[in-house]
């Protein structure tokens, strides 16, 4: 279905969180403020690498309005954080590594006071030349930036099958080619900060964006050394994140400054901060080798992968596994090599990210395709689908994955669409019209996203359903609202359930003191585990609701239904009466709020818990349920300029029923606009291991400008019958597959085959080669 | 150390004459979020890039990051608390526009982007798709991918078309 407003009529659901918005009477964590409270700042590393020889905070400390400064010396408890591997100090002690390090926190009654302060911290260094890219850090010789060794290599990954030199030595074709992607930012709206408040029993309050408020609890926990029931993580409502905020950023300093101040304190990053702080989109190296035979089928596949990490771990190790599953497509090839690593550097820090190491894949991968195609001179449409794995073939782990129709339908719908078939007639009347500078090209790439963890990581789901004291059914999950939209989702997916109206309903998320431990908000997990937990808790709250309506009213239970304000009888129709005279039809029996009146708060609690699911294979990172989508993109380029410009854009995706379509196409077109910032604009330089893009003015990210207004998305919406998992997360599937499509259209318009992001422009200019007219002076 | 304050500073904002003792060098967006309190207005990029913290200064759209406190005395401000529909409860058709069109996510570009709207069609009530591409091209949105907001800006302007809510620039710009 072609998905818009019109088309989805009822569905078109308004979202709760919405007024709150767009009045700008909604408050974000960092708009919280109180009486009381005093502001936090951060003193960063002037150097991305150097020793520490010494800290002086006595001139700040002596300084009016100064209520604490910290170094790693007022560190109670473990002076690391990270999520998977607790690797960053929370302040350094002795050696800095990369220009985000924090050496000091300050509070004062004043954010110009703080700032005076830092300035007043003196700090010595002995400054060492930094390893500013992976191959300075991968050098022989090259200092070990972590002792856990050996050399500076964080992970390594392989995928060996078959023997790809007996499969290249049978090829016909053979293309080499080396992909370079960009350090891409989220570039979030909302930097991050929030306010941390101790109470007067000794807890402290953390309002704070995060995409796991329980895990951010765990880590604070660890770093102040007390238990995590101390602690309470309010994490929503968060200005964007698309996982740049899953790892703690402000919190520590936040946390440790309001203990020791026993006051609130409010800490809010400055734009240039969060970029020096921040995380950031790995950057890549993917070399590819792959081979085909005289039929265009894939023989071999050498893939080489190096990622520049930076100077910590955080998720890095999972970005390489997600994206050396994902560097074989959803390509059968019986002989595959290889080979990943994730390398430490004194360059800002890489991790999570939309798309999570798919997107560098992909676009080298499916670059793979249409240079294979061409060398062929096949479609490259007909050369993907001789190519595409069978729905019974097993993963690109060769795991057992979940069998969908996804990846056929998504290629056979776009081969059906209008704007791919716009390919063939690249001599249409139009185009011939253009100045002879202007070149049009079509391109399309297809993809298979897993969603989910994958295998071997601890990726916990559940959530809680009750009838609360006000007589409301309220759902509770660790989930966070970061803007995709997902309190709108829960409460469609509620109202389908129970027939119910939204004024009936409470949902809780993003607080620890109030929601159960349900997983965190990534990896396009949320509404998958959000519908699969309402699938388990649904039949024990409704029978429990019924048969207290049917113990009140004397009607049994099995003629009742929840409604509208509460239970309804539905007893026989009378065949006189018509099936819409609701009156007879159904009647109402007895309120929400009346029901929860007569029965004891705890017993209408029913919680869940459970694994997201993976492949029963024993493949660490191995994803189970795939979401797929294929994306063409009409691209123009002015040969002059070097400037390449997207003119429409199809996005075909296959990820189950469209339970909120508002946020479908919103998560679509968003991710969309951001993948056409990582193809065309978007790369955050570093020199000499500093940034060069240190705001939005010089890292550009597209305005309404540079996007393309014709961006249509097909759903398909089908799954295998008797499916338990539900509607797939589309999160990130938007973003994954438009850079290779982009780049197959410049090829397409200008002959130039792109290997870098983003699209470097001087490669496209290209001298003018047509006569010059009349009236232009040629002297 | 002390911070010269003013002995007053006056402006009206949303309709309401405010004074406050402040440094005639604070920023418009800090004396909005922080002496106000009217944090509706959002700070991002603070270099007049993002549009986050847009408001209206005697009608016209400013980057509140890079106005001055001393350079706003005397004059009129908007923002996205003083915007509203007929009535004073009801949101604006622009605000309503963009909620129900999905003309956001996190919502965090989103007070900026309906000051610039209204600043937009009160200009040009039936914008072109070039007007209203250089009327927003200064607000920045991560999460929407902006289709949303272009549908919003459209339907907002079908349904401004007739209402007293967006006259006072169009008046000036006719009369000129
Ligand atoms: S904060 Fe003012 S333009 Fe970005
Ligand atoms: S809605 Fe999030 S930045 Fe626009």
């Amino acid at each position: 279905m072609l998905l818009n407003r019109d088309n989805s009529g009822n569905r078109w659901h308004l979202r709760p969180d919405g007024v709150g918005k767009v009045t700008g009477q909604l408050q974000y964590l960092t708009d919280m403020t109180l009486p009381d409270m005093i502001h936090g700042r951060v003193l960063r590393s002037s150097y991305p690498y150097a020793r520490i020889l010494s800290i002086d905070i006595t001139g700040a400390e002596a300084m009016e309005g100064i209520f604490a400064v910290l170094t790693f010396k007022d560190v109670p408890g473990l002076n690391r954080f990270g999520i998977a591997t607790p690797d960053q100090p929370v302040f350094c002690e002795d050696v800095v590594r990369y220009v985000g390090d924090a050496i000091a926190a300050v509070a004062a009654d004043s954010p110009e006071r703080a700032a005076l302060a830092m300035e007043s911290i003196k700090v010595e260094y002995e400054e060492w030349t930094p390893l500013d890219s992976t191959e300075a850090a991968l050098a022989p010789g090259a200092p070990e930036l972590h002792e856990h060794g050996p050399g500076n290599v964080l992970h390594r990954t392989e995928i060996k099958r078959g023997s790809v030199d007996e499969g290249f030595a049978a090829c016909e074709y053979i293309v080499s080619e080396t992909y370079y992607t960009p350090r891409q930012m989220h570039a979030y709206m909302e930097t991050e900060g929030g306010l941390f408040v101790p109470d007067e029993s000794g807890r402290l309050h953390v309002y704070a964006a995060t995409q796991h408020g329980y895990k951010d609890r765990m880590q604070l926990s660890r770093i102040i050394g007390c238990p995590e029931e101390d602690i309470r993580v309010v994490s929503s409502p968060i200005g964007g994140s698309f996982g740049g905020k899953d790892e703690l950023n402000v919190q520590p300093y936040g946390a440790l400054l309001a203990l020791r101040c026993g006051r609130p304190v409010k800490m809010h990053n400055s734009r240039k901060e969060s970029v020096r702080a921040g995380l950031k989109r790995h950057p890549m190296k993917i070399e590819m080798q792959t081979g085909i035979s005289r039929e265009g089928m894939i023989q071999a596949h050498r893939v080489r992968i190096t990622a520049d990490t930076g100077a910590y771990a955080t998720l890095g190790a999972p970005v390489l596994n997600f994206c050396t599953e994902h560097c074989l497509g959803p390509y059968s090839i019986p002989h595959v090599d290889v080979e990943g690593i994730s390398v430490y550097t004194n360059n800002g820090v890489s991790g999570e990210f939309r798309g999570f190491g798919g997107n560098q894949a992909i676009f080298a991968m499916e670059g793979q395709m249409d240079r294979l195609a061409e060398m062929m001179n096949m479609d490259p449409w007909e050369f993907r689908r001789r190519n595409m794995r069978e729905k019974t073939d097993p993963g690109p782990l060769n795991q057992r994955i979940l069998v969908t129709d996804g990846l056929s339908q998504v290629w056979e719908a776009m081969d059906r669409s209008e704007l791919w078939q716009k390919r063939k007639h690249q001599n249409s009347p139009e185009v011939l019209a253009l100045p002879p500078w202007i070149k049009r090209g079509v391109g399309a790439a297809i993809a298979m996203h897993g969603a989910g963890l994958g295998y071997g990581i601890p990726d916990p789901a559940g959530g809680r359903l009750s009838l609360n004291a006000e007589g409301k059914i309220e759902v509770a999950f660790s989930y966070e609202e970061f803007g995709q939209g997902l309190i709108a989702t829960l409460e469609m997916m509620l109202c389908d359930l129970f027939q119910c109206s939204t004024s009936d309903l409470s949902i809780i998320i993003g607080d620890t003191d109030r929601v159960p431990h349900s997983g965190s908000s990534t990896a396009s997990r949320s509404t998958t585990m959000a519908w699969m937990a309402l699938q388990r808790l649904q039949t024990p709250f409704r029978s429990k609701i019924l048969s207290a309506a049917s113990a009140l009213s004397g009607i049994p239970a099995d003629e009742l239904i929840t409604g509208i304000g509460g239970v309804w009888w539905q007893g026989q129709i009378a065949p006189e009466v018509t099936a819409n005279d609701t009156k007879i039809n159904s009647r109402f029996v007895v309120s929400y709020v009346d029901l929860a009146k007569h029965g004891e708060t705890e017993d209408w609690i029913f919680d869940t818990q459970f694994e997201y699911p993976t492949t029963p294979d024993n493949v660490v990172g191995g994803h189970y349920l795939y979401t797929y989508a294929a994306v063409a993109a009409e691209v123009e380029v002015n040969t002059l300029t070097g400037e390449a410009k997207l003119l429409d854009t199809r996005h075909v995706v296959a990820a189950g029923p469209v339970i909120n379509p508002m946020g479908f196409i919103g998560q679509i077109e968003g991710g969309s606009v951001m993948a056409l910032g990582f193809t065309l604009t978007e790369d955050a330089v570093m020199q000499d291991s500093h940034y060069i893009t240190s705001n939005l003015d010089t890292y550009l990210i597209p305005t309404i400008r540079d996007i393309h207004t014709n961006l249509e998305i097909e759903a398909i919406e089908d799954l295998p019958e008797g499916d338990s998992f539900g509607p797939r997360g589309i999160g990130e599937i938007g973003s994954v597959a438009l850079a290779p499509a982009i780049t197959a259209a410049i090829h397409q318009a200008t002959g130039v085959w792109v290997n870098r992001l983003p699209v470097p422009r001087d490669q496209l200019i290209k001298p003018l080669d047509v006569p010059l007219q009349k009236g232009v002076s040629s002297s | 150390m002390t911070v010269p304050l003013s002995s007053c500073w006056t402006a009206v904002v949303n309709g309401e004459e405010k004074h406050l003792q402040i440094a005639q060098t604070t920023r418009l967006v800090d004396v909005l979020r922080t002496n106000l309190n009217l944090t509706g207005t959002k700070v991002s990029c603070e270099v007049g890039r993002c549009g986050a913290c847009m408001v209206l200064m005697d009608g016209e759209p400013v980057n509140s990051c890079l106005v001055m406190a001393y350079q706003c005395v005397g004059s009129e401000i908007t923002t996205i608390e003083g915007l509203h529909g007929e009535k004073e409860d009801e949101l604006h058709p622009i605000q309503q526009a963009f909620l129900e069109e999905g003309g956001f996510q996190c919502g965090y570009c989103t007070p900026g982007m309906v000051i610039s709207t209204k600043a937009l069609l009160d200009r040009y009530p039936q914008p072109s798709q070039e007007q209203i591409e250089t009327g927003l091209c200064g607000n920045l949105c991560r999460c929407t991918g902006y289709g949303g907001i272009l549908r919003a800006v459209r339907t907002a302007g079908e349904t401004c078309l007739n209402s007293s809510l967006l006259t006072t620039v169009v008046k000036k710009v006719n009369d000129q």
